[in-house]
């Protein structure tokens, strides 16, 4: 077989190409083990309704699952791609059965959920994936293992492959990558937006209990071309809707190849992704739409207030919303009420007319809510100061931490 | 003269007392384990009630979520924890099940924050235990949560590691749970002579490289990873060892 003779001629410690394989696979957001519960005498392993993180990297992001690559040898040249054939990096394959004991041991010491497979593609689309399948099958079939897997669907592949993978597999994902077309065509060459939204599509319509039961996500990324917020956006609301996917992942873009189609950035654009992981949060939870966040006069988000006190601000003749009446989809409206703090007011209220006092008490954080409510037609700061300009420096200010802030603290004393 | 009165540390028993306790309208300054010393404006009185057997399962069937509230509070490390349940369980006979909604009473409230602080430290360190091989496969962790949430993690890894043989050791209190592939059960190790031979490091080894290279560095956020991941816990966490012993020179 093509890994063994690769193997075999190139050897290399299992540890290098972890390394390797685990650096190439890194750049890809998801990580998440939920959406799916199951247990089982036979074999090892379960999954959780909720997920569990394992691990925290040094960068904060949550390790769930082992993300590795198969292979990190691709026949693409994407620009942003640290994989692309035209890099020069040090390049590695697993054999099925080394994914396997890896992920077996790691599982059994409670170091992961389950198992992260993706790859670069590897001579064609669908020996590439026959190499994933093979390796799930043995996983699943050989090693009774229940734990989470999550794979990549090579886009291009035939749709028998397609098929067999999902029946495999937790969770079953595409990439993206670009939100338009054109971008696509610019950076990723290769790649054909019509194969992921055919695999996308595939997907959807056989997810099942037997059929990727965790159902389907993907990715964008952020920053490597010029597309704003609301294209952004309005592509992933389009997409949940037309896929029924789970999530759509924002990936800041790093820059880890030069090349005169990417921008030059220095720092990834990590406070933007932030903000459209707020706003995706907003369209999926809090009933928003696309459109009452931004605009084509109004593109981009705040990158001082998040999405959802920038709206308030912006729509100040909503509010205060008294606690005690609001709606719940009212409720949910106010910057720093959450699904669970609505839910807590709409079950108390039934009970006791709520002050600032049981709010508090109920673990609601007032923090940026005490501008936007009253409790029994009190507001909490002296009504003459329910004006944009006030709240809005105020909510900024709450925002700076004294160890990351570029402005100086005013003082009145001379240094 | 206040009145504490005893229970023999378990939640059975603690909850039988609590039930006599408001049965015979009797309110007590406060509640306490056995092993309890009272101060100088305390008497202890020790009823030794002998619990009605299926006291927990008939309790459980008629109010499982009160009776999770309940039992997790007891697990907690909270001072109070005793008579928090009690007028947590004198307030449910008022409101029955809607009690879980007044959050305006702090009984109530109290009750509710500790066992949501209890059930999520359980949750954190079904993630965070880890377990090193030892001699014949069998595998063996250590921990040290702030509350006492062993039979948690225990039930959790019955179901997903069913066909290991494993050991779960709380070192804080000196507990250790044992599952032969069937159940576990929780055994006293203060008496206890442990020989906790480990076999190869590859595996763990393998882990620390994963866990180095997985992280962006353009992406670096260290108080991002200590909200997440408290330094409490680090001592057990095997990726985390290196960095716990360079911190505490």
């Amino acid at each position: 077989m093509f890994a063994d003779i690769i193997n075999m001629v190139f050897k290399m410690e299992l540890k290098e190409k972890l390394q390797i394989l685990a650096d190439s696979a890194k750049y890809d957001a998801s990580c998440s083990s939920s959406g799916n519960s199951y247990t089982s005498k036979k074999g090892l392993g379960s999954t959780s309704y909720s997920g569990i993180c394992h691990s925290f990297a040094s960068d904060g992001r949550c390790i769930s699952l082992l993300k590795i690559l198969m292979t990190n040898c691709c026949i693409f040249d994407c620009k942003y791609c640290i994989n692309r054939r035209s890099n020069n990096i040090k390049r590695a394959i697993f054999t099925p059965e080394e994914i396997c004991a890896i992920t077996l041991n790691f599982y059994r010491r409670n170091y992961i959920e389950g198992l992260f497979l993706s790859s670069g593609i590897i001579k064609n689309p669908d020996y590439t994936m026959e190499l994933i399948i093979e390796t799930i099958s043995l996983l699943r079939y050989k090693y009774k293992f229940n734990g989470y897997i999550h794979a990549k669907a090579i886009p291009g592949a035939s749709v028998a492959l397609l098929n067999k993978l999902g029946k495999l597999v937790t969770r079953l994902s595409a990439n993206i990558e670009l939100p338009t077309s054109t971008s696509l065509k610019l950076l990723a060459p290769d790649k054909n937006s019509e194969q992921v939204t055919k695999i996308m599509g595939y997907i959807k319509e056989h997810q099942s209990k037997y059929f990727a039961p965790a159902g389907e996500s993907t990715q964008l990324i952020v920053g490597a071309s010029n597309e704003s917020d609301y294209v952004l956006l309005h592509k992933s609301s389009s997409m949940y809707e037309k896929y029924a996917l789970k999530r759509v992942f924002y990936s800041a873009y790093i820059p880890v190849n030069q090349d005169k189609l990417l921008p030059s950035l220095k720092i990834p654009p990590l406070k933007r992704e932030n903000r459209l992981y707020q706003a995706d949060w907003l369209l999926r939870y809090y009933n928003f739409k696309v459109d009452d966040l931004l605009s084509e006069e109004y593109p981009n988000f705040n990158l001082l207030i998040d999405p959802k006190a920038d709206y308030a601000l912006r729509h100040l003749e909503e509010f205060p919303k008294e606690i005690n009446t609001a709606s719940y989809y009212d409720l949910l409206k106010v910057p720093g009420i959450g699904v669970t703090s609505a839910k807590r007011i709409i079950k108390s209220r039934k009970y006791f007319k709520i002050t600032f006092n049981d709010l508090k008490k109920m673990g609601i954080v007032l923090k940026r809510a005490k501008y936007f409510i009253t409790c029994n037609s009190k507001y909490c700061l002296a009504p003459s100061l329910f004006k944009k300009d006030f709240i809005e420096s105020n909510l900024i200010l709450e925002n700076k931490t004294p160890t990351n802030s570029n402005f100086k603290q005013l003082s009145i004393f001379h240094e | 003269m206040n009145r504490v009165y005893l229970y023999s540390d378990t939640f059975l028993n603690l909850l039988s007392l609590v039930i006599f306790l408001n049965a015979q309208n009797i309110t007590p300054s406060n509640i306490k384990p056995e092993n309890y010393t009272a101060t100088l404006f305390e008497e202890t009185i020790n009823l030794k009630i002998t619990p009605s057997k299926n006291l927990l399962p008939k309790f459980y069937q008629k109010a499982p979520s009160i009776f999770k509230i309940m039992y997790y509070v007891y697990l907690s490390s909270h001072p109070n924890k005793e008579l928090i349940i009690y007028y947590f369980y004198l307030n449910f006979l008022k409101y029955h099940n809607k009690v879980i909604n007044m959050r305006n009473i702090s009984w109530v409230n109290d009750a509710l924050k500790i066992a949501k602080y209890v059930s999520h430290e359980a949750h954190k360190l079904k993630g965070f235990i880890r377990f090193t091989e030892l001699e014949k496969h069998v595998l063996y962790a250590q921990m040290e949560p702030t509350n006492n949430i062993i039979t948690i993690v225990s039930a959790h890894f019955k179901k997903r590691l069913p066909n290991e043989y494993w050991l779960i050791h709380d070192t804080k209190r000196n507990i250790i749970s044992v599952y032969d592939q069937k159940d576990f059960y929780l055994l006293d190790a203060t008496n206890l002579q442990l020989n906790l031979k480990t076999t190869s490091h590859t595996y763990e080894d393998l882990w620390c490289t994963f866990y180095d290279t997985i992280g962006i560095k353009e992406r670096k956020n260290n108080r991002c990873r200590l909200n997440f991941m408290p330094k409490k816990y680090w001592k057990n966490i095997i990726e985390m060892r290196n960095n716990h012993a360079q911190s505490n020179k």
